[in-house]
């Protein structure tokens, strides 16, 4: 037990090292926060018009008036799965690149460390990313987040299992397919168009909600908002936090079986190495 | 080797306009050759663009009754939000290709390991970009037709205007842009590491001049970026043939900005390109990444 803890803390620090290392992550975690959700926010304000008399609509159609409000948390929870596909997802892909996967995987350490080991660092980088994003919001944006922080933190908690899982159950499909650049806009784009990330659900077609109630992301943007810009209660977002847990339980389980499932594979067909 | 033929001696080495225009052909060649080599990519670089347009449209719905965004309609003259987006969105196509395919062109090839040798060859080095320069226009307009095509298909696309006046401001727009491409992919060159650099610049360009709202609906305090930057013309040109739009100041003026742009930008990149190469020849870096 004490040697796995051993091997799971050498794989978070060389993955701190290697975080670190590249000086560039730290102007993207400064940087993309503020401006990525800036083209959203600007055509908000193009489609509100010079008067402001659109943003009576958007008011009317999602609940709350603060539109900025509304467009970073979502685009916050995009870039935050975004993120994790592309660095949790390709953790692995990228010691298969470099030729380390196979001498790692020779050494007699439970494999399932060197996809926990990425995911922590990563969830160490997606704290400073949102205490950032939250600042930029703030100071230079001027949203007002004013409902419980308690319980906005509960719901960034109830998130991880989820958007943790969808990484390892992606990173487990990299190792195989090799090239899935293509999977990571696959991904992100049905996010991006099913979630609710700028508008809200309503307003699309029946078949369309109906596929949006079957991903997390969906109850993630929703909880979010609901105790960020209108003062929820826990009582209020029990139905979140229920498809919160369900979806969490199924990714974290389907991430584990199909990891042992890609490393059984990969022994059998001697393709770990490949690339 | 010396051939003689008749009484001029030419050397098989030397180049001429002709081996030149052969090199040009085979660079575009090759480009083409590996852009068709990866059709998934293909599929997706016509889909990225949708991914983002849906959310739009979708956004534009909630502003809207009955699909006509009012307030849109009294910044840009136009309640079509959706065509105005879409076009904005097929010419953002170039610009990000300008920075990432451009820009990227001669890094992959350091990356592959082909740089050096390429580099050997009798070639003018401003016509290994040049020549790429070919075949991402050539690809760029496929993926936008098919996106176009796809997006009309489920959105809609109704252009009022002409699509041949529209190719007017275009043309001078786009030259203007690859020249920047050729001074931006020796800067690549030259930095290596560059993936927030163009990751950020591609967006901030696409965002300031105005690729998915009209540039009047900026903060005042951000707009003069917008007017600095002649791309913000580009797309309020193009828009305004095609769709009718209100333009920022009159087409004739911004045609002009264009055209002034395109000469300007054609002029500059050749010579940061060379004066970049010189620094990367003197410093001896060009293998290494």
């Amino acid at each position: 037990m004490m040697g796995e803890l051993r091997a799971l803390w050498a794989v978070v620090r060389k993955e701190w090292l290697y975080f670190v290392r590249y000086p560039s992550w730290w102007i993207s975690l400064l940087v993309w926060p503020l401006i990525f959700p800036l083209a959203y926010i600007f055509s908000a304000r193009a489609l509100a018009g010079p008067d402001g008399s659109g943003l009576a609509l958007f008011a009317q159609r999602t609940g709350i008036a603060d539109y900025q409000g509304f467009i970073v948390i979502g685009t916050t929870f995009w870039m935050w799965q975004n993120t994790v596909l592309w660095s949790v997802g390709f953790a692995l892909r990228g010691e298969q690149l470099r030729g380390t996967l196979e001498s790692s995987w020779l050494t007699p350490t439970w494999r399932f460390s060197f996809l926990v080991g990425p995911s922590f660092v990563n969830m160490f980088s997606m704290v400073i990313f949102l205490i950032i994003s939250v600042l930029n919001f703030g100071l230079i944006l001027g949203v007002r987040f004013h409902g419980n922080p308690l319980l906005a933190m509960l719901v960034a908690i109830a998130c991880l299992p989820s958007v943790y899982g969808m990484g390892i159950v992606f990173a487990s499909l990299v190792i195989n397919a090799k090239e899935a650049h293509n999977f990571v806009f696959l991904v992100r784009g049905l996010v991006m168009i099913f979630c609710g990330v700028t508008f809200p659900i309503g307003v699309l077609p029946e078949w369309m909600q109906r596929f949006a109630g079957w991903m997390p992301q969906t109850y993630m943007i929703h909880a979010m908002r609901a105790v960020s810009l209108a003062n929820a209660s826990f009582t209020d977002l029990i139905p979140d936090f229920v498809a919160l847990a369900g979806f969490g339980a199924f990714w974290l389980l389907a991430g584990y079986l199909i990891f042992n499932w890609m490393e059984r594979r990969a022994r059998r067909t001697g393709s770990i190495g490949q690339y | 080797m010396i051939t003689s033929m008749g009484s001029v001696s030419l050397s098989l080495s030397r180049p001429t306009l002709a081996s030149h225009l052969r090199a040009l052909y085979a660079i575009a060649q090759k480009d083409w050759h590996q852009f068709w080599r990866y059709p998934l990519n293909v599929v997706g670089f016509v889909i990225q663009p949708l991914a983002f347009l849906t959310p739009v449209y979708f956004m534009g719905l909630t502003f809207s009754i009955n699909g006509q965004a009012a307030g849109f309609a009294a910044y840009s003259g136009s309640g079509d939000y959706i065509s105005f987006i879409l076009l904005g969105s097929l010419l953002g196509n170039y610009v990000m290709t300008v920075f990432w395919g451009m820009g990227y062109a001669l890094k992959n090839d350091m990356d592959s390991g082909v740089l050096e040798s390429t580099w050997l060859t009798p070639t003018p080095r401003v016509l290994l970009l040049v020549g790429r320069t070919f075949t991402n226009l050539l690809t760029t307009t496929i993926i936008s037709l098919a996106t176009l095509l796809l997006a009309a298909l489920l959105f809609g696309f109704r252009p009022t205007g002409s699509a041949l006046e529209a190719v007017l401001p275009a043309i001078p727009m786009l030259i203007g842009l690859y020249g920047f491409g050729i001074a931006f992919a020796a800067v690549v060159l030259m930095m290596r590491d560059a993936n927030t650099l163009v990751d950020v610049s591609s967006y901030l360009v696409n965002l300031f001049s105005g690729s998915q709202f009209p540039v009047q609906s900026l903060p005042r305090f951000l707009l003069p970026i917008a007017l600095a930057l002649p791309l913000t013309y580009g797309y309020d040109a193009v828009r305004g043939f095609l769709l009718r739009t209100r333009t920022i100041i009159p087409i004739g003026a911004e045609l002009a900005i264009l055209v002034i742009f395109m000469i300007v930008m054609v002029w500059i990149g050749v010579r940061v390109f060379n004066h970049v190469e010189r620094i990367i020849r003197a410093r001896g870096t060009l293998g290494q990444h």
